[in-house]
């Protein structure tokens, strides 16, 4: 096995090429396959009956009628659960999730039971007979309040026992807190009193939706003591782990197949549906598949919805103190909320080179749909604050908003928040490369009468995530073709083709020549999961060691049959060679782990927060119908640094796919809750960007520049075009039209009765 | 969903039989879009579903005698979207089929299931009621007619009994009148309206005659708004247009909901009435 | 009260027993096991279940399977049905123009549509008519690009 650090070899031109999907027939034929497409013989559909309150005791649940309805095969609710899995809590941070609700709901949409029926319609149908009683208990829904409140999630803590960092938080009581992260950087209020200008402001961000087109989909059977799991997962690894831990099990008796996804964008992490259906399959002996409804997906996982106040001082044109206090709405199970409140909050203050800084960052319960990752691991909640915030300090200081950012960048080696030193982050070149593409110099049309126009700029920066393993096997076959192992999966990023280019790239052959088995944890080896970004970089480095000891083989094949070094003979007369038929395989194991220290319990300080940096930046230029409040986004331009593009075009269609995503954040979607219920769980009522809404001009840039840890240079760009769209937006509407906003959405009404305000005639309410 | 038995009639006669005055949980079902998101929803769980899809006498779209244009229930909206006569006749009925849905459910909803459903976000009945139009409905008792601004009895109701069916609408001969029709959306560039605005006017030099001015969407049903209509007496010079504009906020019964609040709706009322006028003109600056 | 419909699907003649309560959607993947029109946000809006129906398109999942009695039925799959990938899948895969692609048929099939009612479509043609087909990825600049290879390769007869 090849465990060691990448380096750089020389390529044979299947880096860099764009390459056309591997799957792409599949794809325009609509026989691509997806767990959604998946029967079994004698399979049961399980359809979820889920609280109506936000928070309560359960009195009682009545399945009398759902049992009763001819078809049904059975009503689960958690005491049957606890037959197959006696301690049925799960979570990637936290122990806090049951199965189905125990004792208590914690949310509207919480699963509290489980019609099963053969007849999807006869299952949908029972569920909607099951009454349950509930004794309600108070509420918080606001993550400010819940810092305070009265009202208590969670009676007390239960920090999974995988992250030294949270062991302080076990067997707490009466809070609502999931995890404090604090960083501590030089000394902020003698920066604040030495400042000319200090300034304070507090930005929000609203609870979104990841929304993939294919919701949350599982299907499980069991037999003969293994459980296998057809799961639209971004996590095989972690659900074999976890189910089997669930189960009691070792890993081996559990098996996770997962094929292409129609979209995760960090919904299909960790355990969603897997843990019910395993259960559920164990528990009636038949296949059984849970597949979500669009209104479902509303009810399993969102972003979080944030507050930031952030505080600046400025002495010269420089920021030299900053203060951040974030607060992460995680819902009602903390999923993967607190490693953002860490992981995104150290980067809280921006890219800036900042003296002293202060960040204090909250993961907190309250009585909303949980939240998690959504592209972008929580770093656009915190640019779309501390970039708004820059903004509104250049206004008020009369500087240009380039220049003022240029004077205070954070520059290559220099020390970030954590003291670890920038590398390989091409901030200035992709601020630099905006503003070429924004004419920023130039003179712009402001527009007339009662459509103004303006434009505005952007940029954040996140670390990755870290520390994190990927194994990938290459495996040479007889006649020399080639087939990848590993367990990143395609969930529309195009991994599959990427990776195949970087084993083509290593072993000088076409990458459209080499297949990508699909994650099956019986067969794929593990990936701590697809997410973060994370992919491109770890596992491309992982395959990229597989393929050059696959290589290594290749050529110790060649020695050990007296060829001559560096003799062309083609692999398959090696093989013919030495077993006389066609016979054989090479396998060629990579496995990659990039170097960390992690952070500083009390002051988040590390040598080494990272192993590489993501930068994204957006310009926007925006018209605003003064009477109506309505933005046109008219132009919007995206630029990163993603290391080296693997695959320019589809690194292209992440860039601005992402960017188009984020402009759905900005201008369009929220969750609307009445109390806690959610009363826009629809595509009706809830509207993702469309064609319609998409800018007519769209300008997705790379900035070319090595990482050189990465594989041929590359990182990860999944998530660049996200961080800079919200503010870049918001910007454009302060320069249009005078106004800042400083909650997303920027709706239409919004604008228009902060118009309204602005020129002391505020709109009724 | 549940079962529900599904009666495919031949005729019209035989439809009307299968309907059922005193029972909400039959009702009729033509292109079956609307019908169908009730029905997953689980907010309408049929008995019975009388389908008027094998019922040929209801898909003309022909020209009267008197000029007007007699448009059956049963014709698709892209149908309709894409006749010659209808664009002939009414090029504001063309036009604002374009952004009503999408194509697939204009391929499939009908124009009398369009009426019938009386969603108040839906974009034809108030271009209808601007032309003057009326329908033709058919029950036990025979037909009557009813104009289109008389259909809607408030959200999701028409003054229709549950056994009668829309068979037909009539669009009287517009001669030198025009027609415009605007839909705001506040969520989404493609949605249903937040507000919908048609107008309908003959001009006179520099006067109006007969403007007539409904709003949708924002209000809880299709409404006709007089005193916009009146403010317009004096002449249609742009100070005119905004004197309709703001009679029109005034007088407009807007309501709150997810696509914005009541005061907002009242503004974009107040701005959207006098472009739809601009735009009915001819006039710069219609449309943004 | 199942009854058995008869209809031509992707050229052949077929008769499948229903429910009245299911939608085409349904029976295509439970009888025919095609899964290429797909429900997504079940309400007609995001285009994942689009089928052509006597040759127009249709959401699938908002079609009661009743309704195709008599009709004739296309679905994804007969595009490609000789091997060949016809000029649309073939744009689509040029440019890049789809991700995840559980979007992708419905896009396809409606750029059929499109196509054949605007042969030469300017970017506002391709906006407006493929405005109720939603792609989460967001792969709409190089939707746009592969509507209008397509229709360029189309006009050529390639």
């Amino acid at each position: 096995m090849a465990t060691r650090t990448a380096t750089s070899t020389i390529g044979s031109g299947q880096v860099g090429r764009s390459v056309r999907r591997l799957e792409g027939a599949a794809k325009v034929t609509g026989r691509a396959e997806y767990v959604h497409n998946l029967r079994l013989p004698g399979m049961l559909y399980g359809k979820i009956v889920r609280s109506t309150v936000a928070h309560g005791r359960i009195r009682a649940i009545d399945v009398g009628a759902a049992r009763a309805l001819p078809g049904v095969h059975r009503v689960v609710t958690i005491a049957d659960i606890r037959a197959v899995v006696p301690e049925p809590f799960y979570g990637p941070a936290f122990h806090d999730q049951p199965i189905l609700a125990v004792d208590k709901v914690h949310y509207v949409g919480e699963p509290v039971a489980v019609v099963l029926a053969a007849d999807p319609h006869v299952a949908e149908a029972a569920a909607q007979l099951v009454v349950a009683d509930y004794e309600e208990l108070p509420a918080v829904y606001d993550e400010v309040e819940a810092m305070t409140s009265a009202a208590i999630v969670h009676d007390v803590l239960k920090p999974a026992g995988t992250f030294p960092d949270l062991k302080h938080l076990q067997g707490r009581r009466n809070t609502n807190v999931a995890l404090d992260f604090h960083l501590r950087r030089g000394d902020v209020a003698r920066g604040f009193a030495q400042a000319d200008h200090v300034f304070e402001h507090t930005f929000r961000t609203q609870q979104v939706l990841h929304l993939p087109l294919e919701p949350f989909v599982t299907v499980a059977e069991a037999a003969d003591d293994r459980l296998t799991l057809h799961t639209a997962s971004q996590s095989p690894s972690f659900v074999r782990i976890e189910i089997a831990r669930l189960l009691g099990w070792p890993e081996n008796r559990v098996r996770v197949k997962v094929p292409y996804l129609g979209g995760g964008f960090g919904a299909k992490l960790y355990i969603k549906l897997e843990a019910l259906a395993a259960a559920l399959a164990l528990l009636v002996r038949r296949p059984v598949k849970i597949a979500l409804t669009m209104e479902e997906q509303f009810y399993t996982l969102t972003k979080h919805a944030s507050t930031f106040r952030i505080k600046s001082g400025v002495k010269d044109g420089r920021i030299t103190a900053r203060h951040c206090e974030v607060w992460w709405n995680g819902g009602a199970y903390a999923d993967i909320g607190p490693r953002i409140a860490q992981k995104s909050g150290f980067t809280a203050s921006g890219p800036y080179d900042i003296e002293n800084v202060y960040i204090d960052s909250y993961s907190l319960y309250t009585n909303l749909t949980p939240a998690g990752a959504l592209r972008g691991f929580g770093i656009p909640q915190l640019v779309w604050a501390y970039e708004s915030h820059t903004d509104m300090m250049a206004r008020a200081l009369n500087l240009d908003p380039l220049a003022f950012r240029r004077d205070n960048i954070l520059r290559e080696g220099r020390p970030q928040a954590t003291g670890t030193p920038m590398q390989d982050a091409a901030i200035v070149a992709v601020l630099d490369r905006l503003a070429t593409r924004m004419n920023w110099g130039k003179a712009f049309d402001r527009g007339t009468g009662t459509i103004r126009r303006g434009r505005g700029i952007a940029i954040g920066f996140k670390a990755s995530i870290s520390p994190t393993t990927s194994i990938a096997i290459v495996n040479v076959a007889a006649d020399g073709s080639v087939t990848l192992y590993c367990s990143t999966v395609d969930m529309g990023q195009g991994s599959d083709t990427a990776n195949a280019q970087l084993v083509a790239e290593v072993l000088d052959i076409k990458a459209e020549s080499v297949t990508v088995v699909h994650p099956d944890t019986d067969v794929t080896p593990y990936d701590m999961a697809t997410l973060g970004s994370r992919s491109m970089f770890h596992m491309g480095n992982a395959v990229k060691l597989a393929a050059q000891d696959a290589r290594d083989k290749i050529a110790a094949l060649a020695r050990e049959l007296g060829l001559p070094k560096g003799s062309n003979v083609p692999v398959a007369e090696l093989f013919q060679k030495k077993y006389k038929m066609q016979a054989g395989n090479i396998i060629g194991v990579g496995s990659y782990i990039p170097a960390y220290a992690p952070p500083d319990h009390d002051t988040g300080q590390t040598p080494n927060a990272t192993p590489f940096w993501m930068v994204g930046a957006a310009g926007a230029e925006i018209a605003v119908d003064t009477e109506t409040g309505h933005v046109r986004v008219t132009r919007l331009v995206n630029v990163a640094d993603v290391g080296r593009a693997v695959n320019p075009r589809i690194v292209e269609t992440q860039l601005s796919g992402a960017a188009i995503m984020q402009l759905g954040f900005t201008l369009q979607e929220k969750i609307e809750l009445d109390g806690g219920q959610i009363v826009n769980a629809s595509l009706a009522d809830y509207k993702i960007p469309s064609l319609l809404d998409i800018p007519p001009d769209m300008h997705s840039e790379v900035v070319e520049a090595e990482q050189h840890s990465g594989p041929f240079g590359a990182k990860g760009v999944g998530e660049s075009g996200t961080f800079a769209v919200s503010p870049a937006i918001a910007n454009a509407i302060d320069d249009a039209v005078g106004v800042r906003l400083t909650s997303l959405p920027l709706t239409a009404e919004t604008l228009y009765r902060a118009l309204r305000a602005a020129a002391n005639d505020p709109l009724e309410d | 969903m549940i079962p529900f038995e599904l009666a495919e009639p031949a005729s019209l006669g035989e439809a009307i039989k299968l309907l059922d005055p005193d029972d909400a949980s039959v009702r009729p079902i033509a292109g079956g879009t609307a019908l169908m998101l009730m029905m997953k929803a689980g907010v309408f769980r049929p008995a019975r579903l009388v389908s008027l899809r094998a019922i040929r006498e209801l898909s003309a779209i022909a020209t009267q005698p008197d000029g007007s244009l007699r448009i059956g229930a049963m014709t698709p909206l892209s149908v309709l979207e894409r006749s010659a006569a209808v664009r002939a006749h009414a090029p504001v009925i063309t036009q604002t089929l374009r952004t009503l849905s999408n194509v697939r459910v204009r391929n499939v909803a009908t124009v009398g299931g369009h009426l019938a459903h009386a969603d108040p976000h839906m974009d034809l009945p108030p271009v209808l009621i601007a032309l003057g139009a009326h329908i033709a409905a058919a029950g036990p008792a025979g037909e009557r007619t009813i104009p289109v601004e008389a259909l809607f009895a408030g959200y999701f109701a028409t003054v229709l009994r549950r056994d009668e069916l829309i068979t037909a609408v009539m669009v009287p001969a517009q001669g030198t009148r025009r027609a415009a029709y605007l839909k705001c959306t506040t969520r989404a560039v493609h949605d249903w309206p937040a507000l919908g605005v048609a107008v309908s006017l003959d001009r006179d030099g520099d006067s109006i005659r007969a403007a007539k001015i409904v709003i949708s969407a924002a209000t809880e049903k299709p409404v006709r708004l007089p005193g916009a209509e009146a403010a317009l007496r004096g002449g249609c010079d742009d100070a005119a247009l905004r004197r309709a504009g703001d009679a029109a906020a005034e007088e407009a019964q807007t309501i709150s909901d997810g696509q914005g609040s009541a005061a907002y709706k009242r503004q974009l009322v107040r701005v959207y009435v006098a472009r739809a006028l601009a735009a009915a003109l001819d006039r710069a600056g219609a449309t943004h | 009260m199942n009854r058995t419909i008869h209809f031509t699907l992707n050229g052949e003649s077929v008769a499948a027993e229903i429910a009245p309560h299911q939608n085409l959607v349904e029976v295509l993947q439970q009888r025919f096991d095609l899964f290429g029109a797909r429900e997504s946000c079940a309400q007609g809006l995001c285009g994942c279940c689009t089928v052509l129906v006597d040759g127009s398109a249709v959401s699938g999942c908002l079609f009661l399977a009743a309704f195709a009695d008599g009709s004739e039925v296309v679905t994804i799959e007969h595009l490609a049905a000789n091997g060949k990938l016809d000029p649309i899948q073939q744009a689509f895969i040029e440019c890049g123009a789809f991700q995840c692609g559980f979007c992708t048929p419905g896009f396809i099939l409606m750029t059929g549509q499109l196509i054949s009612q605007h042969p030469d479509p300017d970017d506002d043609e391709i906006r407006h008519y493929l405005a109720g087909n939603l792609c989460r990825c967001a792969a709409y600049p190089e939707i746009i690009e592969a509507v209008k290879l397509a229709a360029r390769n189309m006009r050529k007869g390639v």
